[in-house]
């Protein structure tokens, strides 16, 4: 039976300096291995659709513009995202990694969470599409 | 003042019996679910649970989605022991599929289920003296258990979620300069660890709180299936690493910790005690970590059939039920979590002791309330389907919140 048994603690935490880190301000190294924003690689990717069929958050659409001529856009929701990386070990060419270093992802509106992955040409005719069906 | 407003209660011949709501608002943790206690003066003498404010359609919501999405789903059931949830499906999906894991993945998910493990119990450790009103451990024992945080985070890239199961393996390897950092944290937490073993034992003002509350026999433990920590400190031998190893438990062998006095200050030194065996069978697998593939290769279809898997949890065992239909999604997933299996014994337990003890005594069993509401639909009509679809069970849920289906 003992009285004060953490008083050895208190008074070394005495003697330290704060632990907080000052985010904003000074940004400390993240981990190597930290998920982060998505990462495509539009020169390996065949467009089997097998990322977006195993996204168990839906946050990758495949969309198809031209089968034949391989046309076709990814889109990918950084919103819906829950940075488990599925996507990354689904894919059987290599072609998607998740970034360590674009992680602060806040925004305040939505604009940012709409990514579109793929040639300007392919992502500018969907565009041009989904405006035509909004008007 | 008491005991003069229970003279003038029985001169006036009025029971002095009151019912105290706690819930469903922050009982003890910060989860939903909702205690109604009798009392007469200060003594609990009747206790009453309701659980369910947390049902989020998890099972039937794993029917929409293929085995692949399901192993992410099934990891938000608890946000403690995430990595045992999607362990127990991993397991029991792949023995569904016949696929032979490699050894090294078997032994780095069990890594990861003994750091889940320590950081599981010194959270528990933390919340349970805050319980007590011993603030002071509370806080260093939080401020320790981001050592293996850190761990966690540099070897998964999360802090909680590790998302380090893949169907057929894992996702992450362990490196030389990783297994330092490991072994670098363990040794810092050893130490603190047999510091806190010391405290909780020894000091006067914490023991008044603690030894000699909530007292569950072996016999009391045994009838309520009592399971885990909260079993293992009424002295039953119930480990699932130990009566049915999984994983890499037949080649790292666990010890099971006991202690036989059943009440709060036993589950204290039960859970330190198994933070010690943790340590050693971290250092047991980096020190043989099998040479071996990270994945093997998985079905995306799986044959019909059925499974059961069983694995211990941070608070007991945790039970699955998987079933197949040849098709990519599951067809029904049943979970059983040991907090269910313990809350029987705070009813059981509450009944005698002072109201200020009941705190002490729900956190005793390190209560996970999101991890245990499920849902059971009996319908006794003979025409209408018994099974549900995802949008019916939907649309049930907001017609509950808006009082139309109360």
């Amino acid at each position: 039976m003992k009285f004060g048994t953490m008083i050895s603690d208190i008074t070394a935490s005495l003697f330290k300096r704060p632990v907080t880190e000052k985010y904003p301000l000074v940004r400390y190294p993240v981990p190597e291995r930290l998920r982060g924003h998505l990462r495509w690689d539009p020169e390996k990717c065949t467009g089997c659709g097998l990322c977006a069929m195993d996204c168990p958050a839906n946050a990758i659409e495949m969309i198809v513009i031209d089968k034949k001529a391989k046309r076709f856009v990814m889109r990918y929701h950084v919103d819906r995202c829950t940075f488990c990386a599925q996507c990354v070990f689904s894919c059987r060419q290599g072609c998607l990694e998740m970034s360590n270093d674009t992680w602060e992802l806040a925004a305040l509106n939505k604009e940012p969470f709409n990514v579109f992955f793929g040639e300007k040409d392919d992502i500018e005719c969907i565009l041009a599409g989904s405006t035509a069906q909004d008007t | 003042m008491t005991n003069r407003k229970s003279e003038n209660m029985q001169a006036n011949g009025k029971s002095e019996r009151f019912i105290v709501p706690i819930g469903p608002q922050h009982p003890a943790l910060k989860e939903p679910e909702h205690f109604r206690f009798t009392v007469e003066g200060e003594i609990v003498t009747n206790a009453y649970v309701r659980l369910g404010y947390a049902h989020r359609g998890i099972e039937k919501a794993t029917e929409q989605r293929n085995w692949v999405q399901t192993n992410y789903l099934l990891e938000r059931i608890c946000g403690i022991c995430s990595h045992i949830h999607s362990t127990a499906y991993c397991l029991g999906v792949e023995k569904l599929a016949g696929v032979q894991v490699p050894p090294r993945a078997l032994a780095i998910r069990t890594l990861v289920a003994e750091l889940e493990r320590i950081h599981s119990h010194m959270l528990w450790l933390g919340v349970a003296a805050h319980e007590a009103g011993f603030d002071t451990l509370f806080m260093y024992s939080w401020r320790d258990r981001e050592t293996v945080m850190d761990i966690l985070e540099q070897l998964t890239g999360n802090r909680v979620n590790y998302s380090a199961n893949l169907l057929g393996g894992v996702k992450y390897d362990i490196d030389q300069e990783i297994a330092d950092s490991i072994l670098e944290g363990i040794d810092f937490l050893e130490e603190r660890t047999r510091h806190y073993l010391e405290i909780v034992t020894t000091d006067a003002l914490f023991l008044q709180r603690t030894r000699g509350v909530g007292v569950m026999t072996k016999t009391q433990a045994e009838v309520m299936r009592a399971v885990g920590p909260t079993a293992r400190a009424s002295g039953v031998t119930r480990d699932i690493r130990v009566e049915a190893p999984y994983a890499a438990y037949p080649q790292f062998p666990a010890r099971i910790t006991l202690a036989t006095n059943g009440d709060v200050e036993a589950r204290f030194v039960v859970r330190i005690e198994e933070l010690f065996e943790s340590h050693r069978l971290i250092r047991e697998i980096l020190a043989n970590l099998p040479e071996s593939d990270l994945r093997a290769r998985f079905p995306r279809r799986i044959k019909p059939g059925e499974t059961i898997i069983r694995v211990e949890a941070p608070r007991g065992e945790l039970f699955y039920f998987i079933k197949s239909n040849g098709s990519d999604k599951p067809e029904r997933v049943k979970v059983r979590t040991p907090t269910i299996c313990n809350m029987s014994s705070v009813v059981k337990l509450a009944v005698g002791h002072q109201l200020a003890d009941i705190p002490l005594i729900l956190a005793g069993i390190d209560p996970c309330f999101s991890c245990n509401d499920r849902g059971v639909i009996i319908t006794r009509r003979q025409n209408k389907p018994d099974l549900w679809t995802w949008e019916q069970l939907r649309q049930y849920g907001i017609g509950y919140y808006d009082g139309n289906n109360k």
